[in-house]
């Protein structure tokens, strides 16, 4: 075993994990047994150990407060949570002064205000319905001169389908007589 | 029920009666718990009034989410976690205040320490002072993990299991962050011994 010349005595590398754990009493039966057994032959991990001994608990030592300091700090969390459960339930508050029969009754009095709103307002209410067209792209729709033109070009075809079948007539007049 | 029967119930009770609207319950876990998160909110920010506020912070959150704690751990697990996440979110916020406080305590040298046997030879007040800053400096300056991993092992006596559900974490993690802080703790007070 490596005995340390530096002025910290050093665990033994093994073993330092497991004296932490053997000064705060974890680990189990065999772990403590196995650290046990090596203490009793390493001055090294008994220094160390002493060390944890020393140190630790003065570390743990708390500031005393005074009973005051607590009485007063239980007062201010709960002050703390009742203000938290109201602001949680402020509709609770909001509506606490209806009572039960008083909701029943506003439902009937808006009822009766929206009969006679509509009653004096008859014939004013405009529902302007869009034109279905209203929101076609501009692409799809047809120009009306597009559509005249169209319309002429139909009738030229058709007048030119008559004159063919006028001059066939003719022909066939013809080659009778 | 009475004060006597109150105080008598067991957390997992007091959680449940929460949980079915009866809130003024609450002070209970308030009043057994305050203490021991005042104290590891203390170790986190040596701060009295900033203690003060961070674990009643953690009071009302606790308090709000009552209703989401299903018990697969202990309420004081499921507490302590928010504490300790209230801590950390602290430290990582105002890391650099906490060290200027330290600083300020070691420059001034002023805070008065009581020795573990309650003696007050001023040498020996002196060099208990300056052990618990030089401590205190060292913690500063671990990462968080081990850090909290210490203070809930040291200073809360948090078992290695429960400190895993904490931490959330592994309870061989929580070994090794605990051998590494208190391992940098001896080597930092190695003269004080």
């Amino acid at each position: 075993m490596k005995v340390p010349t530096d002025t910290l005595q050093t665990a033994c590398s093994d073993f330092e994990e497991d004296l932490v754990l053997h000064y705060y009493g974890d680990g189990s039966e065999a772990e403590r047994n196995r650290v046990e057994a090596h203490l009793q032959e390493c001055a090294p991990c008994r220094a160390f150990l002493e060390d944890l001994r020393k140190l630790l608990p003065r570390m743990a030592k708390p500031n005393d407060l005074p009973q005051s300091f607590w009485d007063s700090y239980y007062r201010e969390t709960l002050e703390k949570l009742a203000a938290l459960e109201e602001r949680k339930f402020w509709w609770r508050n909001f509506f606490a002064p209806m009572r039960a029969w008083m909701l029943p009754a506003l439902g009937t009095a808006a009822v009766a205000v929206l009969a006679v709103a509509l009653i004096f307002t008859k014939g004013h209410w405009n529902f302007s319905l869009k034109q279905p067209g209203e929101n076609i792209p501009q692409e799809i729709l047809v120009d009306t001169n597009q559509l005249e033109f169209f319309k002429s070009m139909d009738m030229l075809e058709a007048l030119s389908k008559l004159e063919t079948l006028e001059g066939t007539k003719s022909e066939t007049g013809h080659s009778h007589t | 029920m009475n004060p006597t029967t109150q105080q008598d119930l067991r957390d997992e009770e007091v959680v449940a009666l929460c949980q079915q609207g009866r809130s003024e319950v609450f002070e209970i876990l308030v009043r057994k718990y305050m203490e021991k998160a005042f104290r590891i909110a203390f170790d986190f920010t040596h701060d009295t009034e900033e203690a003060k506020d961070l674990s009643q912070e953690a009071f009302l959150r606790a308090f709000s989410r009552i209703k989401q704690f299903d018990g697969r751990s202990s309420f004081y697990t499921w507490f302590y976690r928010l504490v300790v996440n209230l801590c950390l979110d602290y430290t990582r916020r105002k890391g650099r205040v906490i060290w200027e406080r330290l600083e300020k305590q070691t420059e001034d040298g002023a805070e008065p320490v009581e020795l573990a046997d309650g003696s007050s030879l001023p040498d020996e007040e002196a060099i208990a002072g300056e052990a618990k800053r030089r401590a205190d400096k060292t913690l500063e300056a671990m990462p968080n993990k081990q850090r909290t991993a210490f203070l809930l092992r040291n200073h809360q006596g948090l078992s290695i299991p429960d400190i895993a559900k904490v931490m959330k974490t592994t309870e061989g993690t929580v070994r090794v962050y605990l051998h590494r802080a208190v391992a940098a703790l001896r080597q930092s007070l190695v003269e004080f011994v």
